[in-house]
């Protein structure tokens, strides 16, 4: 099969750029290539100015700044030929005009290579049309892979594919989109939106104009079709800024003109005079003045609302909504509340869902395709159909009944049962023959949540689990709230450890929560430090260094395998992993100066050990360890795994899985790689440079405070990490071993948590979930 | 039946040697409070409580409270007294000078109050309601309402009541009915039924102001939908005279157990004009600031009755000549030997002893931080104080009046028969402590409130102002062998306190009825241990003083800090398992097996 090595993006808009932006993600060099704008002295000017642009947005389209390099900005009239000739996949993403986009076509496919394959980012123009009049040869070799806005961070990739596109073609950029640059595909029949814009586009305008009719407030609005439905708080008005306001005229224009006339969609297409004003007035969104919601500067930066009846901005207020309040968890009691709020969520929701079972068949194949892609493009917790397994499908059937509402088939087949059901442990979708099919997971895919459906854990308590992966190796997953380490936790470590020895080879560390763990349980910390169990405070520090060092030194291999946020003591026990397998969106850090507190679960003892083995530092015990503080007393999180490479987080050989569902089955298999031969590693000797050391990082602070860059109590907190890293009153005649620097760490928390500024930061974390800088 | 004498002595020990309290003077707003301004203060008090009061005590009992042609008249004097106590001014000595008062600090204020309920507390019910009616229109009323009825509360010409409970709500107010309409004129007509208004009506002052909880027309339902509102009896003449009746009628007064010369009354409002305290839908908050203030107040009421009762109880036991100790005669010469010779006497009177002089210091330590809240400049000691306050209330509400209440019932049982029947005032005592556990908020709700609300509240941060001095103090004196005996036994207890802490607010977490079920003792445990605290504390300065101790009052001190650390203290190893045992065998039982 032939792989990717070279990729052209054409066109440098933010969809372009941030695809090109992702390829250098994953390690491949990419061309990006926009027009000469006319009069420029700069004929690189468009691309250039992206990648300039990427470097500094936030959330960066980057992973690492090094990532960058493989971009190579281009014109498409110096450069087109060479690099589409030399290209393997190129990537048009161009403005949304047909003949704009044929007519790069053909210079694409006069330059092009034999074998390589063209796609188009196009979200509403259907493949039939973009390849008409062009030749076969081009057809067989084109697809739709249509990415989601941010391109690095939105999973959802959809796939249209045309009668005489190649298999293979199809197959090499598939591959490439899942391996390298971590998509989940959703294949979609070529119907204008294809499913996610087709569903997601239809259900936000029903929102719009059924709340226009109403007179809602958007406040409300934006609670009700939002947290409750398990949809993005942003809800629907939130959204719309931060997607842009200015998007919706043409994209419903697109749909309207595609879409036949019995659609369902063309009763919710009118058009609102209020929006187009705030549009020409320059409201066009987060990236405008506004949006929806705005930011009243002159009235001290006072958070505003439309008044979606006036058309005129008031000061936004909390939502009350009696609805919700008073529905619990259950979303049928709110779509049948006796309220306004509660009938406009059934209209809107009534209608969206109703509109979900219609698609399939039209827009798509099957009902895992319409909810994966609600999922991961517009980050809905569950899926249209899993939310009417909620509600139940025949609840659903009578409502709409009752409401003299058109029942689509696909809902009809699923009356007296529901759309998913567990088989023997194995989840099974219904599918349009009305029957179940059991969800296949691709080569490749393993994940946690199948094991735990199939079976029972190997041993658990309230906040961890252990289970077995089969092939002799077990996973350890942490499932208290926020995946949090507390005592619980460390517990089911200890017996992990021997639990793994007596019957498994190998052990991974891993969940499938969005993230791996943000930390030690705080809200229990600081609750022991204010009723003064001091004690208790020491014995869970000291519980926590010896369940770590135990995995460290067990006789079996550990891989750490994160996602999400690792920091504190989720960071710590990763550093304590023979290997880590870290999917490319992991944020690791030694967060606790944010806190007040210095890591103490063994995270100073290994960083120093890492930065003076592996960091390619000058001679001395004094370069690792002012590499460490400097990393560690500002509390620096790595925004990507290759990031936490740079910081040592991470080692130089651990490895990047780019896809999420890859991460397990990529963890366990290196766990059995390294299980072969595996020998516990040795205990390393440190030697570090005492008081003087201490007392130039204490200078250091000092002079950070003149400057107003650090707070009061940053040098406290810098004095306890100072006084750890420099090995306290040790100097560098002399050795220490992992004990001497692990006692260090335990002294000094013990020694902050009796301060009031650690307790007030713990507090402030806890309650506002903000660092207090004090 | 025995007379009552104010324990001056104690309580300058409390406030002076214990509390700090001559470092009240160097709050700004309080210079001029230093002994030689509180002690006259303290002792006139005492004077009004033993002459005035007190003799009215069981007459008023007697008596009781009569409704005749929609008039409530109150017991005999009790008019006469009420004119002495306002004319000498102790109707306004915990208020703001701002509008008359003499703004004592609470510290002091807690004194008096506490021989008020001593000497008479169906008679400190009047000032005490009128207290707290003028606490919330201080706190949350407008300007004009506060200039036109704040004097007039203040000076005590006027009296004021709090009108919460409706016949179908009591501790759920969510559930309150009463109804007000917006007139467009600034003020409301207000419609309903009050019940349970202690001195809802009375004959002490020429008018009555009633704070009174409704609901707006366009209310949200449940407790986020009731406001406050200030309805006189009679509506005032622009001169600032009581004027035309207001549509506020007594219907009934209640039949009691106790406090019967305390006017429980049943009101009607009917088109009553009223004006809005504080925001709409926020009457809530309103309530809460006079609330809290009330359970302090009403913590008070159970000490003041134990107080009472102890002393009338050691009268009888000297006297009362009954059988021979069991040691052989200890009085050869008298027919029979006097009750307190004996151990299981001896026990009770220790017992009411310890329990008023450790409750006196907690509520005085709660004071001082109320102290300290309303006058340090520092505002970050002033939160502090405010995270004490709120924590300590509930504990000082429910721990004072359930252990108030056994004091006084430890007392009737000394008399024996004597203490059953009515002429020694000893089963009055039992009687009129009895509601101190039920009103403002009953002992069961202060106990959720201390685990449901207080436990958690910023994770735990009121807790810090307890756990952090007592653990620091146990710390620097567990080394001392002289307060050995004191500090070893609080160090265990106090271990106890944070285990049952971790382990209350962990299972509360994962199920609220863990929290529930444990609750009252939880409660216990806490007021135990910190009554412990202060014993060693209190130990600990008399000690120091044994050797000029003329009265003896240092080394009956060390005695009974003794008899609390062997003889009460262990209450909280059986008070630890209960809690550590969890709920389930509480809530076992289905409903229909009851």
């Amino acid at each position: 099969m032939a792989e990717i090595r070279k990729v052209v993006v054409v066109g440098a808009g933010v969809m372009g750029a941030g695809i090109a932006a992702h390829v250098a993600n994953a390690g491949v060099p990419v061309t990006l290539l926009d027009i000469v704008p006319a009069g420029a002295p700069n004929r690189n000017a468009l691309a250039e100015g992206a990648v300039e642009r990427m470097l500094k947005a936030d959330p960066a389209p980057l992973m690492t700044k090094a990532a960058a390099k493989l971009i190579t900005p281009g014109n498409t009239e110096d450069h087109f030929d060479a690099a589409v000739g030399d290209a393997d996949w190129i990537v048009e993403v161009v403005t949304e005009r047909l003949d704009v986009k044929q007519a790069l076509y053909r210079r694409i496919e006069a330059a092009r290579k034999a074998g390589s394959v063209v796609s188009s980012n196009t979200s509403t123009l259907p493949l039939a049309s973009l390849v008409d009049g062009l030749p076969e040869s081009f057809a067989r070799d084109f697809l739709i892979t249509h990415f989601f806005n941010p391109p690095r961070y939105m999973r959802l990739l959809e796939i249209v594919v045309g009668p005489l596109t190649r298999p293979e073609a199809v197959d090499t950029v598939s591959r490439f989109a899942d391996m390298s640059l971590g998509k989940s595909l959703v294949r979609c029949k070529d119907r204008p939106g294809f499913i996610a814009n087709r569903l997601g586009v239809f259900w936000l305008q029903a929102a719009v104009v059924e709340a226009f009719a109403r007179g809602l407030a958007i406040e409300d609005v934006d609670a009700v079709i939002g947290k409750p439905m398990g949809i993005p708080k942003t809800g629907v008005f939130g959204l719309l800024d931060l997607v842009g306001l200015d998007l919706m005229p043409h994209v419903n224009a697109s749909l309207a003109a595609a879409l036949p006339k019995d659609d369902p969609f063309h009763a919710f297409d009118r058009p609102l005079p209020v929006v187009q004003k705030l549009i020409a007035d320059g409201y066009t969104g987060r990236k405008g003045k506004g949006g929806f919601y705005r930011l009243n500067r002159e009235a001290g930066k006072r958070k505003e609302a439309l008044d979606l009846a006036t058309g005129e901005f008031r000061p936004a207020r909390k939502a009350e909504v009696a609805a919700v309040a008073e529905s619990g968890r259950s979303l049928g009691k709110l779509l049948d509340h006796d309220s306004p709020l509660g009938a406009y969520a059934w209209r809107v929701m009534g209608a969206t869902l109703a509109y979900a079972a219609a698609l399939v068949g039209d827009a798509a194949d099957d009902i895992e395709a319409i909810d994966e892609a609600m999922r991961l493009g517009y980050n809905w917790r569950w899926g249209p159909f899993e939310l009417i397994d909620r509600l139940g499908a025949d609840w659903l059937i009578a409502r709409l009944e009752r409401d003299g509402q058109a029942v689509p088939e696909m809902l009809r087949l699923a009356a007296g049962r529901s759309f998913y059901r567990v088989e023997n442990g194995r989840r099974q979708a219904l599918g349009r023959d009305g029957q179940y099919h059991d969800i296949v997971r691709p080569d490749g895919v393993l994940l946690l949540e199948d094991i735990k459906r199939a079976g029972t854990p190997v041993i658990k308590n309230g906040s961890a689990a252990l289970w077995d992966l089969g092939d002799g190796v077990a996973c350890f997953e942490f499932t208290g709230k926020m995946n949090t380490i507390d005592q619980q936790v460390l517990d089911l470590l200890v017996k992990t450890v021997r639990r793994v020895k007596k019957d498994f080879k190998a052990l991974v560390i891993y969940n499938e929560g969005h993230n791996f763990s943000v930390g030690a349980n705080l809200g229990l910390a600081l609750f022991a430090c204010n009723i003064a169990a001091w004690t208790e405070v020491e014995a869970s520090v000291t519980q926590g260094q010896e369940a770590y060092r135990a995995l460290k030194y067990a006789p079996f291999p550990v891989v750490g395998a994160p996602s999400g946020l690792a920091l504190g003591g989720g960071c710590e026990i990763l550093l304590h992993c023979d290997a880590i397998q870290a999917h490319a969106e992991t944020y690791m850090g030694l967060v606790e100066v944010g806190v007040g507190l210095i890591p103490a679960w063994g995270g100073c003892k290994e960083m120093l050990h890492r930065w003076s083995t592996l960091g390619r530092l000058p001679k001395g015990p004094m370069p690792a360890v002012a590499k460490v503080f400097e990393t560690v007393s500002t509390a620096t999180v790595a925004k990507s795994a290759a990031e936490a490479k740079e910081l040592l987080y991470l080692r130089p050989t651990d490895g990047i899985t780019m896809n999420r569902n890859r991460l397990l089955a990529d963890a366990k298999a290196r766990a059995l790689a390294m299980a072969e031969s595996y020998v516990p590693p040795e205990p390393p000797i440190y030697v570090l440079p005492g008081p003087s050391a201490e007392t130039a990082m204490a200078m250091a602070v000092a002079g950070f405070r003149r400057l107003g860059k650090a707070t009061p109590y940053d040098e406290v907190v810098s004095g306890a990490l100072a006084r750890i890293l420099s090995g306290g009153d040790t100097d560098v005649t002399e050795t220490l071993d992992e004990e001497a620097v692990l006692a260090l760490e335990r002294e000094q928390l013990v020694r902050l948590v009796r301060q009031p500024g650690t307790l007030a930061r713990l507090e402030s974390m806890l309650m506002t979930g903000k660092p207090l800088r004090n | 039946m025995a007379g009552y004498k104010a324990p001056l002595r104690d309580m300058r020990f409390v406030l002076y040697e214990l509390m700090s309290g001559d470092e009240l003077a160097r709050l700004p707003g309080y210079e001029e409070f230093t002994r030689e301004l509180i002690d006259p203060v303290l002792e006139e008090a005492a004077r009004l409580c033993e002459e005035v009061l007190h003799p009215l005590n069981r007459s008023g009992d007697e008596e009781g409270c009569t409704l005749e042609n929609g008039v409530v008249r109150t017991p005999k004097g009790f008019p006469e007294a009420y004119r002495q106590f306002r004319e000498g001014g102790w109707t306004s000595i915990a208020c703001d000078p701002a509008y008359g008062g003499q703004g004592l600090p609470a510290m002091v204020n807690v004194l008096v109050e506490e021989m008020i309920c001593s000497a008479n507390l169906s008679f400190g019910m009047y000032p005490g309601l009128s207290h707290g009616a003028y606490v919330a229109l201080h706190d949350h009323g407008t300007e004009a309402l506060k200039a036109a009825y704040l004097p007039k509360l203040v000076d005590g010409t006027w009296a004021g009541t709090m009108c919460l409970t409706e016949p179908h709500c009591g501790t759920d107010l969510g559930l309150l009915r009463t109804k007000a309409v917006p007139q467009g004129d600034g003020s409301y007509k207000l419609t309903g039924t009050k019940i349970f208004i202690s001195a809802g009506d009375h004959d002490l002052t020429e008018n009555i102001v009633h704070l009174v909880l409704a609901r707006l027309p366009d209310a949200p339902k449940g407790v986020k939908g009731i406001s406050l509102f200030l309805v006189p009896k009679y509506l005032p003449h622009a001169d600032g005279t009581p004027g035309p009746s207001n549509g506020v009628s007594t219907g009934a007064i209640e039949h009691k157990m106790g406090i019967k010369a305390s006017a429980t009354c049943v009101l009607n409002f009917d088109d009553a004009t009223g004006w809005l305290v504080g925001e709409p839908h926020k009457g809530m908050r309103a309530m809460f600031s006079m609330m809290n203030t009330e359970r302090v107040a009403v913590g008070v009421q159970g000490l003041g009755l134990a107080e009472a009762s102890y002393q009338g109880a050691v009268a009888y036991a000297r006297e009362r000549l009954q059988g021979r100790a069991l040691t052989g005669p200890k009085y050869p010469d008298r027919p029979a030997d006097p009750i307190i010779v004996h151990p299981d006497v001896r026990r009770m009177l220790m017992v009411q002893r310890s329990t008023v002089e450790s409750c006196r210091a907690l509520a005085m330590w709660t004071a001082r931080h109320l102290d300290l809240q309303n006058r340090h400049p520092d505002p970050e000691v002033r939160r502090e104080s405010e995270d004490f306050v709120a924590l300590m209330t509930p504990i000082v509400k429910a721990l004072l009046t359930d252990l108030g209440y056994e004091a006084t019932n430890h007392g009737m049982q000394v008399l024996g028969g004597h203490g059953y029947i009515r002429e020694h005032g000893m089963e009055q005592y039992v009687r009129d402590c009895r509601i101190a556990q039920i009103y403002e908020g009953t002992n069961g709700i202060q106990a959720l409130d201390l685990v449901g609300r207080k436990l958690g509240l910023a994770g735990g941060r009121p807790l810090r102002r307890f756990f952090h001095p007592v653990a620091a103090y146990i710390d620097e004196k567990m080394e001392d062998e002289a307060l050995a005996e004191f500090v070893q036994p609080l160090a265990k207890a106090f271990v106890r306190l944070q285990q049952a802490t971790a382990e209350v607010a962990r299972a509360g977490l994962s199920n609220p009825e863990e929290a529930g079920a444990a609750a009252s003792d939880y409660l216990r445990l806490f007021g135990l241990t910190a009554l412990s605290y202060l014993w060693a504390r209190m130990a600990e300065i008399a000690l120091a003083k044994q050797d000029d101790d003329p009265d003896g009052f240092y080394a009956a001190k060390v005695a009974t800090a003794r008899f609390h650390a062997e003889r009460v203290l262990p209450q909280t190893g059986a008070l630890f398992s209960a809690v550590m045992a969890g709920g389930k065998s509480i809530m076992a039982l289905d409903e229909a097996a009851f």
